[in-house]
């Protein structure tokens, strides 16, 4: 569960929210209920005391304190009604104490005799004993033979019990209800919000090189419905500008063509004919080596277009990949060691690919291209063709000058150069690794790129294998270069 | 021997012509596929030049009809596409060769000579320009008395070189006949090999075989007069 996500915020707060609520009332519940009770052993307790007072007010001034006890035994039972009855004489002389209850729910004896402010003012107050508390109504009275103080009192144990007992009920229903509100709030956001995963799912699968695939659009109505229509909009409007910037590629590289042609043509023959200064004919050559890398310029950009147009897979076949990286590398070696660079193909085993081996094959000499000419003499450029799990591996690297991070995203843009005036000098178009990253994806291949400025530079290339795996080791390939040229600096 | 070319830009077609006239062919223009037609109709060529895009009736159409009247008829077809498959579809349509935009006029001629089958390439076993003398059977290669080893490479630039001593190889031509497209562009690697291939047979002698024409590519030849600057 993501802690961040919409669903699980939204539930976080509806249960923090719900959790308050249930609380508060709660607390009300439980403070209405307490009152209510209290009021009611009050008012039973006034009605008792009334009882008491009568016979205190009839009796005459004579009467004996047993007499009263006796009287109020009968009338009143105490004992029998658990009830604790207690008559003082003012100043403090106890004139009857009733004895102990017959459910215990307190003591008698321990309940301890009320200060002297009582005896001006009638009321309902717990007080505290040392066997719990007990709910005390008392009531000055003036009769002929004095003053009285009527004291009646019932244990409060059953309402605090009752009250405990709410209170652990809500204690108890409280976290499983506002966790079965959460749960429940959580599954109703996040299925409010599938049409929108979807959405976005659907979306991530639509590349550039397909922007065909069209948002499912649920006739809800309501805002998704809206967006998704909006997003689709947006896609034909995208697909349209694609399709153009594609379009005008193609037809541009295509026209350039003729003229180039004729321009060539016309020069060579100039050249060829040996008319003319030396001076002009060189110049001429000079013009016709422009001519010759706007040629290459041209078809980097024909093929980048078809690329694009997604035309790569018609001729695909099973393509040995070690062989052919084996193969390339041998027509490329003295190339390289022309720059003193070494070639390096370490652990060259077979593995099988699905792919068109014209275009493999530019994949590998565009890599090597690029890292030959950013390592400098005496350097090495090492390359492994590995199956490491469902992958086929295929790993240029070299101890070149290496790409600056920052220029790490961008070194497989159109015409992107990392020193523009070092490639230039090179003759490089940009191009080289724009078409391998075009190839590439093309294939389904990833590719991933680490370097070290001053260290070098890894192309990582990842090949999703065909059901087939690799093929026997007796198919490998010769790992030691057939053609043996002489080290660099030495030719004979 | 006559050609025709059909082929919608008029100076391409002109200089293509003009090439082909120095080389003793006669040659019409049509300059698009009705035109082409008619001319077809009309005279009895030994060859046929067509670029398929055409104005009026594609190049593609054309072919179709030429094969279905005159099924013998060489057929080079010009195109800006290069695409393997484009290729593939032409020469199932009926195309004998292929040539892509932006070509070497040298690159036609073979092409066109060899269609003709009267191409005064080179077939013998032993092949010789002055002191240096190429076997075809055993890939030998000596000059005077001296044996020269080459890597195959270095054979296959060479051979390709001597097959017509005096003609200019462009770096694509030999690009494409010692290695394949791949390499287009990228590296200096015909450059490369020319530059071992000289050391190893014309550095040790006077009489220098291998000569720069800037900005075209390599011919051989025996005369040194004409002291080639590029030749380092």
């Amino acid at each position: 569960m993501n802690h961040r996500s919409l669903a699980f915020r939204l539930s976080v707060w509806y249960a923090l929210l719900l959790s308050a609520t249930f609380a508060l009332v709660g607390a009300g519940m439980l403070y209405g209920l307490e009152q209510y009770l209290r009021a009611n052993v009050g008012d039973s307790l006034r009605r008792r005391s009334v009882q008491v007072e009568q016979i205190l007010q009839h009796s005459p001034a004579a009467t004996t304190e047993s007499a009263i006890g006796e009287a109020i035994e009968t009338r009143v039972a105490p004992e029998f009604n658990n009830r604790f009855v207690r008559v003082t004489r003012a100043p403090a002389t106890l004139v009857f104490r009733s004895g102990e209850p017959a459910d215990r729910s307190f003591v008698a004896a321990a309940v301890p005799p009320q200060p002297e402010a009582v005896f001006s003012k009638a009321q309902v107050r717990p007080v505290a004993t040392a066997y719990g508390r007990v709910m005390i109504s008392s009531t000055p009275i003036d009769t002929a033979s004095g003053k009285y103080l009527i004291e009646l009192g019932t244990a409060l144990e059953p309402i605090e019990a009752l009250q405990y007992r709410l209170l652990s009920l809500l204690g108890l229903m409280l976290p499983v209800l506002v966790a079965c509100a959460a749960a429940g709030g959580y599954l109703l956001v996040h299925s409010a919000l599938r049409p929108v995963e979807r959405m976005s799912h659907t979306a991530e699968q639509i590349s550039v090189q397909d922007l065909e695939a069209r948002l499912p659009v649920v006739p809800t109505g309501d805002a998704l419905q809206r967006l998704a229509i909006s997003l689709n909009h947006m896609l034909t409007r995208l697909r349209d500008s694609v399709q153009t910037s594609r379009r005008f590629l193609a037809d541009a590289s295509h026209e350039l063509r003729t003229p180039l042609t004729v321009i060539k043509g016309e020069l060579q023959e100039l050249v060829a004919t040996e008319v003319g200064r030396v001076e002009v004919r060189e110049r001429i050559g000079s013009v016709l080596e422009e001519v010759a890398r706007l040629e290459y310029l041209v078809s980097g950009l024909l093929v980048l277009s078809r690329l694009d147009a997604g035309d790569a897979r018609r001729t695909w076949v099973d393509v040995n990949l070690g062989e052919l990286a084996a193969n390339t590398l041998e027509q490329m070696r003295l190339v390289a060691e022309d720059r003193g660079v070494q070639l390096q193909p370490t652990a060259l085993s077979s593995l099988l690919v699905r792919g068109d081996s014209g275009r493999l094959k530019q994949v590998i000499v565009n890599l090597h291209d690029n890292a030959i000419k950013f390592t400098p003499r005496g350097g090495v450029v090492r390359l492994r063709t590995q199956q490491r799990d469902d992958y086929g591996i295929l790993e240029v690297s070299d101890s070149g000058i290496g790409i600056p991070a920052d220029a790490l995203p961008h070194v497989f843009d159109r015409f992107y150069r990392v020193d523009a005036a070092r490639s230039r000098e090179d003759g490089g178009a940009g191009l080289g690794l724009s078409i391998v990253r075009s190839i590439c994806s093309a294939h389904g291949v990833a590719i991933e790129v680490d370097s070290t400025p001053g260290r070098g530079s890894c192309f990582l290339l990842k090949f999703p294998l065909p059901a087939l795996g690799s093929l026997p080791p007796a198919a490998r390939p010769a790992e030691a270069p057939a053609e043996q040229i002489p080290p660099t600096g030495a030719p004979s | 021997m006559r050609l025709l070319i059909v082929e919608d830009d008029r100076k391409l077609a002109d200089f293509v012509a003009r090439g082909l006239r120095a080389e003793r062919f006669a040659v019409d223009i049509a300059g698009d596929g009705l035109e082409g037609q008619r001319h077809l109709d009309a005279y009895q060529y030994d060859l046929l030049i067509l670029d398929l895009m055409l104005p009026r009736s594609s190049g593609g159409e054309l072919l179709r009809r030429v094969r279905r009247k005159q099924a013998t008829l060489p057929v080079l077809v010009l195109t800006a596409c290069d695409a393997t498959e484009d290729k593939v579809r032409h020469f199932e349509a009926g195309a004998d060769d292929y040539l892509t935009k932006p070509f070497d006029f040298a690159e036609l001629l073979v092409r066109v000579r060899a269609l003709l089958r009267r191409s005064p390439v080179e077939r013998a076993d032993v092949l010789r320009i002055a002191d240096l003398e190429l076997n075809r059977l055993t890939q030998q290669v000596c000059r005077g008395t001296l044996r020269i080893d080459l890597t195959a490479k270095e054979y296959g630039v060479l051979e390709y070189l001597m097959s017509s001593a005096g003609r200019v190889f462009s770096r694509s031509m030999i690009l494409e006949h010692v290695w394949d497209q791949s390499f287009e562009g990228l590296t200096n690697i015909v450059d490369v090999y020319v530059r071992y291939l000289r050391r190893k047979i014309d550095d040790p002698f006077p009489l220098k075989l291998i000569h720069t024409v800037r900005g075209v590519g390599y011919c051989m030849r025996a005369d040194d007069q004409a002291q080639d600057p590029g030749h380092g």
